[in-house]
């Protein structure tokens, strides 16, 4: 599903990212471990063509992605990947059930007549039903991070990506936040990548990678 | 959820920034608005009544005053001319129309015009200016129609008698005609004219008037007439083709003078008015550009506050170009909610000036109607509004996503 095989990125003067090989099947759960700084979300940045390789190859879902012009890369992106942020990343102006549907808006990637009902349904999934109408600073952390959950899988993608989903929320709103991920990207058969610097979490899934090390300064 | 939608969206959660800079677009709109507007009515208007009367003779002086003072009932008057003039002219081949003036008195700062009873029949252009909405015309001397301003600022009604005062404007030191009281025998319609402004009766009584005076002894007032003068000679012509030939002719071979008043009118606004037009049309641009600055600052500090939102959408699959289209929208939804705004601000400054207007000149200025200058005018604002949106829309389009994401 994902392959890195000698990817370098330069990060800033004599720092860069390299890995030389990762490899994640479908519908895989698979933890991106390490300590802070230590690469995890340049990895998951690369494989969800935010940032560009400089060398190497990254392959999604049998599309190598590093020579995408940038509107490709956006489809790409709206097609494939569902993202689930640290911070939630919910559009302030919106209501809950508008964040859903803007992602789909943005993906395109179902007919606009199912919008309303898929996000009906991902929004039930995840029980929020009841806040459908609200806006997203009236919510508690959790129920944000579970529109975002919702939000991400409205599209049914082939990948999740998960920068630090729980790293905002307290340990009891963690642990059920992970529950609902790790279910639902399995009744989605989803392939997850997850961020996370925390070794309780990243043993919550079945893989986990470490990246300590894939940073490191360049010799001069 | 369209792009329109989602500008939409971000506009209203910053209701009071968008408030402020709709506000500074409506000003600058609403300025062009009402100096259009008046520029068009008090043009058009002038113009119709100007176009009322092919040539207006009277004693030699300035044409235009000659022009204001008894077609718009403005200006004093040049003076007297003979009346032979009047009867030359009569049964000319050219003339289709002839309405002699005579003018000297007042009444509350309404002029009393004393005209022939051909008059109120006359229908210049199609127009109806001498229609009455109560009682008849004047059939004798001393019976008087009053305009709807007179009639509404005197509370003359049919029946009332009043007294002239010699002279064209309302003082308490003016000689009062006491001895030759006027009636009310008719009320006009309210024409948008200077007619709104007068009071017309038969041009025997403002010599009647004045022979009275003669007789009791202001022989040295300056103004004193006698029968045998009126203060000008208005005249229609076969055909409009013919008025400059017309005017020459009367200016060389008598001691009277001619004017156009059309000419005369449109001399003024191009020489006075012109200048103010394009002075206030200026400051209306100008406070435009500056809103369009405001537009630019407003949206560009939205869009640095709004890094994060953006690059959401990218991760989202927004494609660089909706982003772009997005902020756009914005620019275009506070530009034409300022030019919305603008309209009702300068229909209101028309509304609040019809006042004045309608009392000094009897001209009604309507709110801002869509005229050709105007919608041309809007689409320059709408252009400087999305003009000043493409600096932020290009801001935007660069967004960088890692990076945004990543400065959380």
């Amino acid at each position: 599903m994902v392959i890195l095989e000698n990817v370098k990125r330069k990060l800033g003067p004599g720092v860069a990212f390299s890995c030389e090989a990762f490899h994640v099947a479908q519908g895989s759960r698979t933890a991106l471990w390490g300590p802070s700084g230590c690469g995890k979300s340049t990895m998951l940045n690369l494989i969800s063509g935010l940032l560009r390789p400089d060398s190497g190859t990254v392959q999604v879902d049998g599309q190598e992605i590093q020579n995408l012009s940038e509107s490709g890369l956006d489809a790409f992106r709206a097609e494939r990947i569902g993202f689930v942020f640290q911070t939630f990343n919910l559009l302030s102006p919106f209501t809950v059930l508008q964040n859903v549907i803007l992602g789909m808006r943005f993906a395109d990637v179902r007919p606009e007549k199912e919008w309303k009902d898929r996000a009906l349904t991902m929004l039930e999934r995840v029980g929020l039903s009841h806040r459908l109408n609200s806006k997203p600073g009236t919510l508690s952390v959790g129920e944000r991070q579970r529109v975002a959950i919702a939000r991400a899988l409205a599209n049914t993608p082939k990948l999740i990506v998960a920068d630090e989903p729980t790293g905002s929320l307290d340990p009891k709103t963690a642990d059920s936040v992970m529950t609902l991920l790790l279910d639902l990207c399995a009744q989605e058969a989803v392939t997850l990548l997850l961020v996370t610097h925390d070794k309780g979490i990243a043993d919550r899934l079945p893989g986990t990678f470490d990246c300590t090390g894939l940073v490191r300064e360049e010799a001069l | 959820m369209s792009l329109w939608h989602i500008a939409w969206s971000y506009l209203w959660n910053r209701k009071l920034t968008t408030a402020l800079t709709v506000i500074s677009v409506a000003l600058g709109v609403g300025l062009i608005s009402a100096v259009l507007t008046l520029r068009d009515e008090t043009q058009r208007r002038f113009e119709e009544e100007g176009q009322s009367f092919d040539i207006v003779i009277g004693a030699k002086g300035n044409p235009l005053q000659l022009v204001l003072s008894t077609v718009y009932f403005l200006d004093a008057p040049t003076g007297n001319v003979d009346i032979e003039i009047y009867e030359s002219l009569k049964g000319h081949e050219d003339v289709t129309g002839l309405f002699p003036v005579g003018m000297g008195d007042s009444y509350s700062g309404f002029r009393i015009v004393g005209v022939t009873r051909d008059l109120m029949d006359f229908t210049p252009g199609g127009r109806t200016p001498y229609t009455l909405t109560s009682g008849r015309y004047f059939e004798t001397p001393f019976e008087a129609v009053i305009g709807a301003n007179v009639a509404e600022d005197t509370n003359l009604e049919l029946g009332d008698t009043f007294v002239g005062t010699h002279g064209l404007m309302a003082s308490v030191m003016a000689e009062v005609h006491e001895e030759r009281p006027y009636t009310v025998v008719g009320i006009m319609e309210r024409s948008g004219s200077p007619n709104d402004r007068a009071i017309f009766c038969d041009i025997q009584s403002v010599w009647d008037a004045h022979s009275h005076g003669d007789d009791s002894g202001h022989e040295s007032d300056e103004h004193h007439h006698h029968e045998q003068e009126i203060t000008a000679l208005l005249v229609k012509l076969a055909s409009p083709a013919i008025r400059f030939e017309f005017k020459d002719r009367i200016n060389r071979t008598s001691n009277a003078m001619a004017a156009i008043p059309i000419q005369e009118i449109q001399k003024l606004y191009e020489q006075l008015l012109g200048t103010a037009k394009l002075v206030l049309l200026a400051i209306g641009y100008l406070v435009v550009a500056i809103s369009a600055l405001s537009i630019l600052i407003g949206l560009y500090m939205a869009i640095l506050q709004r890094k994060r939102d953006l690059a959401i959408m990218r991760a989202l699959g927004a494609t660089r170009g909706e982003i772009f289209g997005a902020v756009i929208i914005e620019a275009f939804w506070v530009t034409l909610l300022g030019i919305g705004a603008g309209w009702l601000m300068g229909s209101a400054v028309c509304m609040a000036l019809n006042r004045y207007l309608v009392a000094q000149v009897g001209f009604h200025v309507p709110p801002v109607r869509i005229s050709a200058d105007l919608v041309a005018a809007y689409s320059a604002v709408l252009l400087m509004g999305l003009v000043a949106g493409i600096l932020p829309a290009w801001q935007a389009y660069r967004t960088n996503v890692a990076r945004d994401l990543a400065e959380l």
